[in-house]
């Protein structure tokens, strides 16, 4: 009972989701609306309860990584639920948008504390399945469906290549428990079996190769589905991944798988950025770009996984504000001409984000990706670093094709939705967080128990 | 604890950048009030701060807090007389930048608060002491640049505006690889303790010095990393082209002197040499293309390039005289350049053209104008008697008795013949003469305007007669670095 007792976030998004689906009339967006507030009850929960140790006989440890990726998963998720439960997702019906993320942040949430290959898997797919919802939910749109199947499709061939790897590395193993993983004999046949399992989570993440359904789906589904589907569950799968690599016997040849799939997926998603004109395929691309910098700082050890979950967080927060602002003024990047002229509070706060996600300090993403640099560059991998850099600035390039648009453009026919106090409220929030990350990272960091020196001091001697 | 007297001096115009965009355009006359008032106060703070400076002394008014903790982030303030002198300029040509633009009309809130939101930035660098919060303020000054530019500028404003984002910001990010890789070695962001503490491996230096000086060197801005920079002038508003030649230029050579050559001292020996070539060409290639302009604004850019040549040149000499010559340089060409400019600018408003064979005979018309256009192309020249000249004789002595190969500094002195060759060349064309079609029905200054200059003029005779009470702010800092370097 006392270890359920510390799950009690997660049934509190459970309850929500199912309260969602049940919540009558959609008028008044019930729906969301007690979906938003189970979302933050649980983050509450989950910081009130803390750090446990492991449940169930060892299948799940909530350690401060898992608690951390735990709250900020219900915390975007109820973030994301407020700004629906404002606007609305048009003509469709928002409960059930409302129930399928809750559940998918409840997959995440089991992830992110998983330390068993068989709950990682299923927690895995609890997150991914309503996903795939989300981004076809207009089911009368051929395009959003094109989209949505090639996401089901992909998404479940990787998974069953995964689980193929799942099922090597227990016989490898003889157990299921990551604790077995470390203690599991080095050997080839491991090697293939975790390149298997993480082509799995790449194509979760979005990471190239594995990144070309991202594009296509997302320019097929609306707005925000996209803000939700584009953040949360790579936030979750990021974490996730973080724990697993950590559970693995240390092995160069893994580091070096993630580190190419970083770098390609900073090649690809920062240059394929470029010339997008659709907001939806611009913020897949920059997915992409940003799962790159994730992988890179995953690729470097220990103290790089807590880097990379900071740099999550800093990444989803803007990402999904921006989604949502392209909800609200249209997706095609010219909708957002002359925006600092209709909305200039909304304009600003763009900015914000968008210098964020460039790591412009002293915004939460440059702090993120200082952490991330420096402990990449500790974890030897200085080359990577260089390459991340030199793509920071070309993602500096399209990103400023939206802030050109917004502050220099013109746009008469635009029409101004009506004020909206849950959907500004989300936005203040996104922005105050995107903010705060980066001038109070302190006690965050802490919370992460993150500890640079440590490492860099130890690692020092790489740079005689 | 003190009177945070730093922390309020750069972050005081951060508030007044909140209050102005919050009145916002509709109350015009508020908001240039309030943005007057604030950068006022201001420069009054730093002249407070100037009066209980204490020369003999090293680093003062410091304060240290951390701030992350977890990975030794400092918020770690502090000046000496080099900070201090371009402290100085930096609150002062943000008040007349201000008074300059007092009738702007197209979004005077936005225009207002970016301005004061670029001081905050320039003073931030100036004294930030921790390279965290050094690259926070470092970055902090290219948003409200990309908006000044890109809003206010020329017809290929936003093309110049994101050209001189990009630019500037791959150089800085390639300083950051430097701030990771010097963390990891000394596990600190403090730049004074990693000054102080000394002994990195020279290999290591070197690369690192590599990384700072492609930070660096598109800030100065070096040839050939320079080309970003005439496009950003000709396309910025008159007061953004003062703020940008007078102060953010100078922070890319307050880097070189504030941490590659205390920091990496072995690596800034090794480098010197390149680092005086790159000086000398500046100046000669600066001066030919200055030589080559037809319009008067492109012609103060690229003397610009010229003269931040003698800065690096002085830095390169790694002498006494010639650090003191690259700071007198910097002070002197904010000043000089920035009057320029506003006096181009002012001509520009009148006459609605910049090209030099289109305005002529100014000294008819508009006396005032002429004579101060020709004041600011004396000091610009390094007319003895006035500040542009004490840099530039100080960084040549010092390159001429350095371990700089010679030749390099005769070249160099070969450009301050073409400086008064172009600048005299542009007196005689602008200035004399009988008046052109545009010059001819225009009136001279207003009275703002010459309160505008005179501030700028008098900086220009102080220092030009009196060298000392520049170099008395100077000298110290100098002679700490130089020690640091482990003397030379």
């Amino acid at each position: 009972m006392t270890e359920l007792a510390a799950l009690i976030p997660e049934f509190l998004v459970l309850a929500g989701a199912l309260a969602a689906l049940f919540a009558g009339a959609d008028e008044r967006r019930l729906g969301p609306w007690l979906g938003a507030g189970c979302a933050l009850a649980a983050a509450v929960a989950v910081a009130l309860i803390g750090p446990s140790g492991e449940l169930f006989g060892g299948v799940m440890e909530l350690d401060a990584v898992a608690v951390f990726g735990r709250a900020s998963i219900a915390s975007l998720t109820a973030l994301w639920l407020l700004w629906v439960a404002g606007r609305g997702l048009g003509a469709d019906r928002s409960r059930e948008a409302a129930a399928f993320a809750l559940l998918s942040s409840l997959g995440g949430m089991l992830m992110v504390s998983a330390q068993d290959i068989i709950v990682l898997f299923i927690s895995l797919e609890l997150s991914t399945m309503p996903a795939y919802v989300l981004m076809g939910y207009r089911r009368t749109d051929a395009r959003g469906l094109e989209g949505a199947l090639k996401y089901f499709l992909l998404s479940m061939l990787t998974s069953l290549v995964m689980l193929y790897g799942l099922s090597f590395v227990y016989g490898v193993a003889g157990s299921t428990s990551y604790a077995a993983l470390s203690s599991a004999p080095p050997g080839a046949l491991l090697q293939v079996s975790v390149v298997l399992v993480l082509v799995g989570m790449f194509a979760k993440l979005s990471a190239t190769p594995f990144h070309y359904w991202t594009p296509d789906a997302y320019e097929g589904a609306q707005a925000p589905s996209v803000a939700y589907v584009s953040t949360v569950p790579k936030l979750a799968g990021t974490i996730a991944l973080a724990q697993l690599l950590g559970a693995l016997p240390a092995s160069p040849d893994t580091a070096t798988v993630v580190v190419a799939a970083a770098v390609l997926s900073m090649l690809v998603g920062n240059l394929a950025a470029f010339p997008q004109s659709d907001l939806r395929r611009l913020m897949a691309y920059s997915g992409v770009a940003h799962t790159g910098y994730l992988l890179l700082a995953l690729s470097s050890g220990a103290s790089g996984g807590t880097a990379a979950v900071f740099y999550a967080l800093a990444y989803a927060v803007p990402s999904m504000a921006i989604m949502l602002l392209g909800a609200e003024e249209g997706v095609a990047l010219d909708d957002l001409a002359g925006l600092a002229a209709r909305r200039p509070a909304l304009a600003w706060a763009s900015l914000v984000w968008l210098l964020s996600l460039v790591g412009i300090p002293p915004m939460a993403g440059f702090f993120g990706k200082l952490y991330l640099f420096t402990s990449a560059v500790s974890g030897g991998q200085l080359w990577p670093v260089l390459v991340a850099i030199a793509m920071s600035v070309v993602s500096a390039g399209y990103y400023f094709r939206v802030v050109r648009r917004v502050f220099f453009g013109e746009r008469s026919d635009a029409p101004v939705p009506p004020r909206n106090v849950p959907a500004a409220a989300t936005f203040a929030i996104a922005t105050l967080i995107v903010l705060a990350l980066g001038l109070f990272a302190s006690p965050l960091l802490g919370l992460l128990e993150l500890r640079f020196r440590d490492v860099a001091v130890a690692l020092a001697p790489l740079f005689g | 604890m003190q009177f945070p007297l730093l922390t309020l001096i750069v972050f005081l115009p951060l508030l007044g950048a909140v209050a102005v965009a919050l009145l916002g355009d509709k109350r015009a006359s508020a908001v240039r009030m309030t943005a007057m008032v604030v950068a006022v106060v201001d420069l009054a703070l730093v002249a407070l701060l100037v009066a209980g400076f204490d020369t003999s002394a090293g680093m003062q008014f410091a304060e240290k807090v951390p701030w992350v903790p977890q990975v030794g982030i400092t918020y770690h303030l502090s000046v000496d007389g080099m900070s201090l002198s371009m402290l100085l300029l930096s609150a002062l040509l943000t008040v007349l930048a201000i008074v300059a633009s007092w009738r702007t009309e197209k979004k005077p809130a936005l225009w207002f608060s970016m301005l004061l939101l670029l001081e905050v930035g320039m003073n931030g660098v100036f004294v930030a002491m921790d390279f965290v919060l050094f690259y926070v303020f470092w970055e902090l000054v290219l948003v409200p640049m990309y908006f000044l530019i890109g809003t206010w500028g020329g017809p290929r404003r936003e093309y110049a505006a994101i050209k001189f984002f990009l630019y500037t910001l791959l150089g800085s990010v390639f300083m950051l690889v430097g701030i990771i890789a010097l963390y990891l070695q000394t596990g600190t962001f403090d730049m004074l303790v990693m000054a102080e503490a000394g002994g990195l491996p020279a290999n290591f230096q070197w690369w690192v010095f590599a990384a700072f000086f492609l930070g660096f060197a598109v800030k100065v801005p070096v040839f050939p990393l320079h080309t970003w920079l005439p496009d950003a002038h000709v396309e910025a508003p008159t007061a953004a082209s003062v703020l940008l030649a007078g102060i953010l230029l100078k922070m890319g050579s307050y880097g070189f002197l504030r941490i590659s050559l205390p920091i990496l001292p072995d690596a800034a020996r090794e480098w010197s040499g390149f680092i005086a070539a790159l000086a000398a060409v500046s100046i000669v290639y600066g001066a030919a293309l200055a030589f080559a302009q037809t319009d008067m604004k492109k012609l103060v850019a690229y003397s610009s390039v010229s003269h931040m040549g003698f800065v690096m040149l002085g830095i390169a000499s790694l002498t006494p005289a010639g650090l003191n010559g690259a700071v007198a340089v910097m002070f002197s060409h904010g000043v000089v350049t920035g009057m320029l400019f506003f006096l181009v600018g002012m001509v520009y408003e009148r006459t609605h053209t910049r090209t030099i064979s289109e305005v002529s005979g100014l000294s008819s018309k508009v006396p005032v104008a002429a004579g101060l256009l020709a004041f600011a192309s004396f000091a610009s020249l390094g007319l003895p008697g006035l500040s542009g000249f004490v840099g530039e004789f100080l960084s040549l002595l010092g390159a001429w008795s350095s371990h700089l190969w010679p030749g390099w500094v005769i070249i160099s002195a070969a450009g301050v013949l073409l400086a008064a060759a172009y600048m005299l060349w542009l007196v005689q064309r602008v200035v004399l003469g009988t008046p052109s079609e545009a010059v001819a029905p225009i009136g001279d200054l207003t009275r703002t305007e010459v309160a505008v200059l005179m501030p700028l003029v008098a900086l220009t005779l102080i220092v030009g007669v009196y060298w000392d009470s520049l170099l008395r702010f100077t000298d110290g800092p100098v002679q700490t670095i130089l020690a640091l370097m482990g003397g030379i």
